[in-house]
């Protein structure tokens, strides 16, 4: 790589009050470089824009200025902390005719990988990382579009996991705008564009950042394309043109219920027919909404509110088979048989909150939206987990995260305190009083096929 | 447990080096600056190929002096491959080395189903054969018609207007100046050249990259949008002189 910027050498900056230290540089893509540097001991991430870039894209600084002011929306974006001019000193050490300027941000953690990691197979992660991975890009893009912004550029390049909790980070935030106001150049990525943007109909906006997302959200799903199906294998060259049709002219979802032209093949497209069964029906049903009635209706497509909700549902209904012990996504009530195996999935306990219903797995949270009907869908700060019992596996508990104590009621009506870290075995109790609000413990009425 | 271990299905890229082996290129060591900036360019494209899961990037050589010859004959993936050194000596087989790769890129042993390929001829002279009909051969091809075709010039003596020829005569579109051949006059341009064709030009045939307003939807004649060139960067430090042809 040809790094403009000397790595080593510290740098000067019009309005920094310190000097910038290049660490090294981390990687170049169609706009610009971008490197790890010093600010007085702290480690931060430097994007320097190519003059081809900025020459395009003339609105680049006043976008960038406006998104420096309106701070992050949530702190999974890397975003945007100062715009950087090189000062009169350090300008003759940029190695570039043209002036150009860059911006700061926060460095990515070692533990984040690309999302095409996941998406190529490499990663070790599960289904529950994948599932909180989404969620997490759900209520980014939430809060990015209850701020008012759309992003315009959803793509895995764009986004990076941490493969042990699921949690994301989102890169490249140069085109955030108002959404509506249209200063930038970007359209979007093909394959990841809504059809109106990739066909010249409309600029990019929250709507095609609705498209753009359930792209994403597919992708990390089922590690398959939604459009990718019997069409796809019609085109022998996959150019320009033919993704034009494919995306844009004629886009039919592989799972479109009323249109099967595009249904995955069974050799070629392995991937989609094997993960797809694995969501539960709501979830599904978003992705039929966007990349059905929503294709041509922008309006129509499924929101990030819906998104969450589902995917926070989702995760409350993980069961792990008793044979394989694979994640389930148990539909309520019905029985059913494990997606990987094949084996039948015992009716499991469940745990009824007054907003909700969580089944008891190893993992599984309770966060305040399952107590309070105002409070949004938020994984972060969970109030409870199931766990198993360290000697025996089978037997689980519930461990109380919150800073109070609970008091655990079983079933033949004794009280038994729960202090905060302490978890309570879910076999003996019939409900718990938390300062959140009650949990009941509800047992199957048939019993195990496993016990 | 682990996500499902279900593959991600992907295509071929194949990619082609049409190398220019005659004697002018043993002087002023372009022969070596060639083996050089093609070794060096490797761990970059197979960075490239590792981030753009949905394509399989095979890598494939031609060499041609007094004659044409593969110099590597399997497609193979970047990772696997060993760049052995071209040596200079002959005249300058190029039509032979085009009817070469027409060959190859027949279906079979084409697959049926691909991404463009990337076709990279690299010379310093004339054509001593019938490039016409090697030209011709190779255009007759389907998947020749839909490679992407890019020419490196090295040094002053090259004949850019078949260069030209290989690379097609787009007519320019808005904001676009018509396509030339690639005019390397020393080893530190060659080898941005050749960077610029393994990683950047590989990345956009083998996923698109974000499209802005500029970048016309509807590509003119070629098939895939063209990301810009290296950006000049200025060697302020370690200005040794590279080789000038
Ligand atoms: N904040 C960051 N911390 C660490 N690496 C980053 C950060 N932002 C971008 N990168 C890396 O830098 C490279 C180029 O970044 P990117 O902004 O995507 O360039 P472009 O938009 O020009 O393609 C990528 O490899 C990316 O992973
Ligand atoms: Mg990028």
């Amino acid at each position: 790589m040809n790094w403009i910027l000397p790595e080593g050498a510290s740098l000067g900056f019009e309005g920094l009050a310190a000097p910038l230290q290049i660490i090294r540089g981390l990687g170049g893509g169609t706009q610009g470089q971008v490197y790890e540097v010093d600010l007085e001991g702290e480690r931060l991430a430097l994007k320097w824009y190519l003059p081809a870039c900025i020459a395009r894209d003339g609105a680049l600084e006043r976008r960038l200025e406006a998104s420096i002011r309106a701070t992050a929306p949530n702190e999974d974006f890397l975003w945007p902390i100062a715009l950087l001019r090189a000062s009169p000193a350090s300008r003759p050490l940029i190695r570039l005719r043209q002036e150009s300027f860059g911006y700061l941000m926060p460095l990515r953690p070692t533990a984040y990988v690309g999302a095409c990691e996941h998406a190529a197979g490499r990663l070790a992660i599960g289904l529950r990382q994948v599932l909180r991975a989404c969620f997490g890009l759900a209520d980014a893009f939430h809060a990015l579009h209850l701020a008012g912004l759309c992003y315009k550029d959803v793509s895995l390049g764009n986004l990076f996991l941490e493969p042990g909790s699921g949690g994301i980070l989102i890169c490249d935030n140069d085109n955030v705008a108002v959404d509506g106001a249209d200063h930038g150049a970007v359209l979007g990525t093909p394959g990841f564009m809504a059809p109106e943007v990739l066909l010249g109909q409309a600029r990019p906006g929250a709507d095609s950042d609705l498209f753009s997302l359930a792209v994403l959200l597919f992708r990390l799903l089922t590690r398959h394309d939604p459009l990718k199906g019997q069409m796809e294998l019609a085109i022998r060259c996959l150019d320009e043109p033919a993704r034009r049709r494919l995306c844009g002219e004629d886009p039919v979802f592989i799972f479109d219920p009323l249109d099967d032209r595009n249904r995955p093949d069974p050799i070629e497209h392995a991937a989609a027919l094997i993960t797809w069964p694995i969501y539960p029906r709501p979830l599904q049903a978003l992705f039929e909404q966007t990349f059905c009635r929503g294709m041509k209706q922008p309006s129509r497509r499924a929101l990030t509110g819906q998104w969450k909700q589902e995917l926070a549902r989702t995760l409350d209904r993980r069961a792990l088979c008793p044979a394989c012990g694979q994640e389930n996504f148990q539909a309520s009530g019905a029985p059913a048989l494990c997606w990987s195996c094949g084996a039948p999935l015992p009716e499991p306990i469940t745990l009824l909150l007054p907003h909700g219903a969580v089944l008891a797995a190893p993992d599984n949270e309770l966060h305040a939206h399952h107590f309070d009907a105002l409070a949004g869908e938020d994984l972060r700060r969970p109030l409870a987990r199931v766990v198993a019992h360290p000697q025996d596996h089978r037997r689980l508990g519930l461990r109380n995260l919150q800073a109070t104590t609970w008091s655990a009621e079983t079933h033949d009506g004794r009280v038994q305190p729960v202090q905060p870290g302490e978890s309570c075995s879910l076999a003996a109790l019939a409900r718990i009083q938390s300062p959140a609000g009650p949990i009941a413990v509800q047992r199957p009425t048939r019993p195990s096929p496993a016990a | 447990m682990p996500f499902p271990d279900v593959k991600l299905a992907n295509r071929p890229l194949h990619f082609l080096y049409l190398c220019d082996c005659s004697g002018s290129m043993a002087a002023s060591g372009k022969m070596q600056a060639l083996n050089q900036a093609i070794r060096q360019s490797l761990p970059g494209m197979a960075a490239v190929a590792r981030d753009n899961p949905e394509a399989r990037v095979l890598v494939r050589a031609v060499r041609f002096a007094d004659h044409a010859a593969w110099h590597i004959e399997t497609p193979t993936p970047v990772d696997q491959l060993e760049w052995r050194d071209l040596h200079a000596g002959g005249i300058t087989a190029m039509g032979e080395a085009l009817k070469l790769v027409a060959a190859a890129l027949q279906t079979p042993p084409m697959e049926v189903r691909a991404l463009p390929p990337v076709l990279v001829l690299i010379s310093d002279g004339q054509p001593t054969d019938d490039f016409a009909a090697g030209f011709e051969a190779l255009l007759r091809v389907p998947w020749a018609q839909k490679a992407v075709r890019l020419a490196i010039a090295l040094g002053h003596d090259a004949d850019l207007e078949v260069l030209q020829r290989f690379i097609g005569t787009e007519p320019a579109t808005a904001g676009r100046s018509p396509r030339r051949p690639l005019q390397a006059s020393n080893a530190t341009s060659l080898a941005q050249y050749i960077q610029w064709a393994s990683t950047a030009v590989v990345g956009a045939a083998s996923m698109p990259a974000s499209r802005v307003s500029e970048t016309p939807l509807e590509p003119a004649a070629g098939n895939i949008p063209l990301p810009d060139l290296p950006p000049t960067v200025l060697d302020l430090t370690d200005d040794v002189g590279p080789l000038v042809w």
